[in-house]
């Protein structure tokens, strides 16, 4: 029997100024070298357990206790914990990579050449050694998350907390986190990492700790609940209203950065009006681009664009007729009430207050936000803001509807309740719909068609 | 020869830098000057600026200037990076005095002012091109706490963060109708637009970062200990840009005295 290296005696925390608690008489043993997921919905309390384990929560309603068995050979300089948070671009404080591996053990007074060791070792363990004076700013995302990690494990902790690892990371992100994982799992570190879709992971998880409501059910060695991936093809609206017309027509498209080089070639694409669209593609493959020369904020170097019968359109040519979705709703909130922000778009239009009324109640009621019509965006949570930015984009009804990384952020079946309401979209209003994104779609049979970019050239997949 | 794409690696960018004053891992003599020396001279050549009076001394203070800018192995295209702003407003600052001046009366003053601002700025972004985060740590922490250094030098790092963020917001709301446009600044009845839709998302998030920014530095120990190392990347660079321990046997231990082991905040039973 492996020895304990963690302890949790009936843990229980309340956010400052919430009535519920977040965590609610949470219990468990963790063993030397195990990999434990934490599953559940979003706001279930994953989070908030790893940042008690940490040490981070703040407030003083935190009762229960932690304890960690002694670390051997402790000397002060590590860390019995290391946390790796689920955004690497605002955990990275320096600028280098050498100094972003060297600010923990700086922080705990080890010695120079000591440090230099550590940020060697720890470089090396996630496959990042030669890049010590790299400007962290040019690193890929996954490259980003390899280097948070780094920076964890030159604190010589033995105990590796992951936050939603992979939720900013493409295929071949997930790819490689999922193999460093297990040489870290060999070497016998203990891996406790919460995770919206675990099933990468599947091969090193020795067991899943299901949450909710702050309370950890059951443990099981298997995904608990595998219904919940599975893809709900039965409620999803097949598109009917797919006609001849072009909603988004783009021919030989070429555009390129004066900094970076060429990041689209020689693009054709054409979407019909009411077709359901996935484009995909890593990291870099140039699909931010693609959006921003569709909706005119970049000006493409050759080829022709029309969006819903606008050729060559601006932006300020687009509201009513194209909504743009992007990645994080916090970016578009700003009025004091959701019923507000929803009806924003439509008093830019001069609708009437009849007609405004009438389709703001349309669309918090497609959206399943109709409770929420008087409470102010910004305290609302993340899936909650994101489906209030997704209303006021669909309120004007408009016959184009484009969404930049939809599901970063969701849990799956938020993200399945998003292509029902975007399916739901195409079916009643015959709105074209493009889902831009660095992964598959949790329901491959949702699109119409697939696009993959890649390199900046597109192409067209089987899925 | 292969056309450069974004994904192959082993072309030749045209990229200097991502973003204005960010800072360039090349090796030059101002690279290699101390960040005290270099925040002293910056200050003098910021003085300096802000006394020119006359064309010449203007002149002779550009020359000196750019010599320093140039000196960093910065580019051209880096100083359009760094002063672009600047020079929009140097047009319009000098268009205003002309217009309320005349141009006779009113273009010299214009010009001299604008090109003061520049000269004021240009050396505090030769600081930040050319100084990394621990050797500005260093050099602050001779005035200040090592805390209140990293302070200033997190609020510096993070402004290029917080463009981009401004340039999201901006075009999420413009897709949404919202008026922000220079041109549409014009009208006074725009204004709300600017406060509304993008001033107060953009607190929103620095609020949200800054939260982030601090959780990650406290659960890396920053602030656990009265006193902390300092690592010298630079001294630690190989001829490659890796590290070396055997190329540097002579590498210094702790640069200041730390508290002894284990008496800092260890976080374990709670």
């Amino acid at each position: 029997m492996a020895m304990e290296t963690l302890k949790i005696h009936s843990l229980t925390y309340t956010y400052p100024g919430s009535t519920l608690p977040a965590l609610a008489d949470v219990s468990c043993t963790i063993r030397v070298g195990e990999c434990i997921c934490l599953t559940g919905d979003s706001g279930c309390g994953k989070t908030t357990l790893l940042l008690a384990i940490k040490g981070l929560l703040r407030g003083n309603s935190l009762s229960g206790a932690i304890e960690f068995a002694a670390p051997p050979n402790d000397d002060g300089r590590s860390t019995p914990v290391g946390l790796v948070f689920q955004n690497a671009e605002s955990q990275i404080l320096c600028t280098t990579v050498s100094e972003e591996v060297a600010f923990g053990p700086e922080n705990l007074c080890t010695p120079p050449l000591e440090i230099a060791r550590r940020v060697r070792r720890s470089l090396g363990a996630v496959g990042l050694e030669g890049c010590e004076t790299r400007h962290v700013e040019r690193f890929s995302a996954g490259q980003k998350q390899r280097l948070t990690i780094a920076s964890v494990l030159s604190m010589n902790p033995s105990l590796l907390l992951l936050d939603e690892p992979t939720s900013q990371l493409d295929s071949r992100g997930k790819q490689e986190l999922c193999e460093l994982l297990t040489g870290f799992k060999r070497e016998g570190y203990t891996i406790i990492m919460t995770e919206h879709d675990p099933r990468p992971f599947a091969a090193i998880i020795d067991r899943y700790l299901p949450m909710a409501g702050g309370r950890i059910g059951a443990a099981a060695a298997t995904l608990p609940e595998p219904d919940r991936y599975a893809a709900k093809a039965a409620v999803i609206l097949r598109s009917t209203a797919v006609d001849d017309a072009a909603a988004i027509a783009v021919q030989g498209l070429c555009f390129s950065y004066p900094e970076t080089g060429v990041a689209l070639k020689q693009v054709s694409l054409q979407v019909m009006r009411g077709e359901r669209v996935h484009l995909y593609g890593d990291n870099g493959a140039g699909k931010s681009s693609l959006l921003r020369c569709l909706t005119g904020l970049e000006r493409p170097d050759s080829g022709t664009v029309e969006l819903a019968g606008i050729a060559n359109p601006r932006p300020e040519h687009l509201p009513g007729k194209v909504g743009v979705l992007f990645q994080n709703p916090a970016r578009q909130l700003f009025a004091e009430s959701v019923h507000e922000e929803v009806a924003y778009t439509l008093r830019r239009l001069g609708w009437s207050s009849h007609e405004t009324e009438a389709q703001v109640t349309e669309a918090l009621t497609l959206c399943g936000i109709g409770n929420l019509a008087e409470r102010a965006p910004l305290t609302l949570s993340f899936g909650e803001q994101h489906r209030v930015a997704l209303a006021a984009v669909v309120a004007p009804k408009p016959g184009v509807l484009l969404l930049d990384e939809p599901f970063a952020g969701l849990d799956f079946p938020q993200r399945l309740a998003l292509l029902d309401i975007l399916a739901e979209m195409s079916g009643r209003y015959g709105t074209t719909v493009l889902i831009v994104s660095h992964d598959v779609l949790p329901d491959h049979s949702w699109a119409d068609r697939t696009l993959k970019l890649s390199g900046g050239l597109l192409g067209e997949t089987d899925h | 020869m292969a056309k450069p794409t974004i994904n192959n690696p082993g072309r030749k960018l045209l990229r200097t830098s991502d973003y204005a004053c960010q800072y360039m891992t090349h090796d030059s003599m101002v690279h290699r000057l101390g960040a005290g020396w270099k925040i002293a001279f910056g200050t003098l050549l910021s003085a300096l600026a802000v006394g020119a009076r006359t064309p010449g001394e203007l002149l002779a203070l550009v020359v000196v200037v750019l010599v320093y800018y140039f000196a960093a192995r910065l580019t051209p295209f880096d100083l359009w990076r760094d002063t672009k702003f600047f020079v929009f407003q140097a047009v319009l600052v000098t268009g205003l005095y002309c217009l309320l001046s005349g141009v006779s009366r009113g273009l010299w003053p214009g010009v001299r002012q604008s090109v003061q601002i520049i000269l004021f700025y240009i050396p505090g972004a030769v600081l930040l091109r050319t100084t990394r985060t621990g050797d500005m740590m260093r050099g602050l922490r001779r005035v200040v706490p090592y805390r209140l250094s990293f302070l200033v030098f997190v609020s510096i790092r993070f402004v290029p963060f917080f463009l981009r963020e401004l340039n999201e917001i901006m075009t999420a709301q413009r897709l949404r109708g919202a008026r922000l446009l220079p041109r549409q600044m014009v009208d006074p009845r725009n204004w709300g637009d600017l406060f509304h839709c993008l001033l107060l998302p953009l607190m929103v998030r620095a609020l949200k970062i800054a939260d982030d920014v601090s959780l990650s530095a406290e659960s890396r120990e920053f602030g656990s200990r009265k006193q902390r190392t300092f690592f010298d990347i630079s001294r630690q660079a190989g001829p490659a840009g890796t590290m070396s321990e055997r190329d540097h046997p002579d590498y210094p231990v702790a640069l200041q005295p730390c508290d002894p082991p284990g008496n800092g905040k260890r976080k374990g039973l709670i």
